[in-house]
């Protein structure tokens, strides 16, 4: 092929490239106006059925991915006693740090688990920390009545703002936010969490104290660890 | 022949920065920084949908919940929002019984639930009618959402049903490398060409 027949080629390929990126622009734009003027999909009454996650584009199917901080926030938040406690009480030591509320049923049903695991790991310097995001009095009844030995920060609008740090501005319950040794923010898991799940994120920080492994290793083994689980029970 | 390569690799660029919104979703792993296992769970807005319609002298609320999500029979409110409308209580039909340890027996609507709520204007129609909903629910999968206040507009018939259209983030980026792609491209054709210009 000439020099004139490749210049062609490579023209048709570029115009090809601008179709396309054409197309995906008035596709989202399309989209978009959709949403504004007719404020999303119409239902006929009585004909709608529930819509499942394969229904939506990969933009609506999922939570946004939260902006997570590279490095522990500075915080601080009332305990049990209302004393006010900064996160850096427990500096140099591995954080979990567990977001929740008594109205939140998943949230309850971890507990036992954060119980045992605040057991397991305290002299492996760990420390399990709550932060209940809820009103004081509930959360001292419920504290009491689930016998939660971990130390737990309380708070509301406060609290909200503390997970907005972490990148939960819309938040949801639970949320699990694990940290090194150094105050290094290693991993964020939502929802609830199972022992397999937790002893895999809390194996891999303990590595990452003992600099067995680098962090940008670390998470990648806790991405990958928490998908094979993932894929297993899927 | 070099330059062509040139602009076959431009071109080839400016696809790779047009990727689907697929690629586009996974981030290049030196943009990832700390991972969150977030895009497991819906938002909101779509694990629960809400819509309402006015049917004579009831407003039906609706609300479609994806699969495997539920919402409280108990936390679901509807409140009138514009002047001179007066609501009563939803009158909701029996929901599934789930028992909780901590409060007790619970009932939760899946797929979807309708409710009836019987209302009253007294500005013979002036102004729009709008009512604030309230609802709380969560995923089988182990989470929760706070509960969740909407302003909607009732409508005659058909209801829309609140849907999210979020603009992809990373179009601009898109939009951007193709337009740097499409300049590179132009500049690498045209060189060593002189412009033409008809006398």
């Amino acid at each position: 092929m000439n020099q004139t027949g490749l210049r062609l080629v490579g023209a048709a390929l570029v115009v090809l490239v601008g179709i396309w990126a054409g197309f995906r622009v008035y596709s989202s734009r399309a989209q978009q106006v959709h949403g504004e003027h007719a404020q999303g999909v119409r239902v006929a009454a009585g004909e709608a059925s529930a819509p499942a996650p394969h229904d939506y584009t990969p933009e609506e199917s999922a939570l946004p991915p939260p902006a997570i901080p590279s490095t522990l926030p500075a915080f601080s938040l009332n305990d049990l006693h209302g004393k006010p406690t900064p996160i850096s009480a427990w500096a140099g030591k591995s954080l979990m740090i567990n977001f929740w509320a008594t109205w939140c049923a998943p949230c309850r049903q971890e507990i036992p688990l954060l119980k045992s695991v605040a057991t397991d790991w305290a002299g492996r310097g760990l420390e399990v920390v709550g932060i209940a995001v809820d009103h004081r009095d509930a959360v001292l009844q419920f504290a009491g009545q689930f016998k939660i030995d971990y130390p737990l920060l309380i708070g509301e609008q406060d609290a909200l703002d503390v997970a907005a740090k972490f990148g939960m501005q819309s938040a949801v319950f639970p949320f699990t936010v694990f940290t090194d040794r150094r105050g290094q923010v290693v991993t964020l898991f939502v929802g609830q969490m199972h022992r397999p799940q937790a002893d895999l994120i809390l194996s891999v920080v303990q590595e990452l104290n003992e600099d067995k492994v680098q962090l940008a290793d670390a998470r990648k083994a806790i991405s990958a660890g928490l998908g094979a689980m993932a894929d297993k029970s899927g | 022949m070099k330059r062509l390569h040139t602009a076959a690799l431009a071109s080839l660029i400016g696809a790779l920065s047009l990727a689907a919104p697929g690629i586009a979703d996974a981030k290049p792993w030196w943009m990832r920084g700390v991972e969150s296992n977030a895009a497991d769970f819906l938002p909101p807005d779509v694990a629960f949908r809400v819509a309402a319609n006015v049917d004579g002298g009831v407003l039906k609320v609706r609300w479609v919940i994806a699969d495997g999500y539920y919402l409280y029979r108990q936390k679901i409110g509807v409140q009138a929002e514009s002047p001179d409308l007066s609501v009563s209580q939803p009158q909701l039909p029996a929901g599934v019984v789930k028992n909780d340890p901590y409060l007790g027996t619970q009932e939760i609507y899946t797929q979807q639930v309708e409710a009836t709520v019987p209302y009253t204007r007294f500005d013979a129609g002036a102004h729009p009618m709008q009512i604030k909903v309230t609802y709380q629910g969560c995923a089988e999968a182990g989470l929760c959402y706070p509960v969740i206040t909407k302003v909607i507009f009732p409508t005659a018939g058909y209801a829309p049903v609140a849907a999210v259209s979020p603009r992809h983030p990373w179009e601009a980026i898109a939009i951007i490398g193709g337009a740097l792609a499409f300049l590179f491209a132009g500049l690498v054709l045209r060189k060593g060409r002189k412009l033409e210009v008809p006398a």
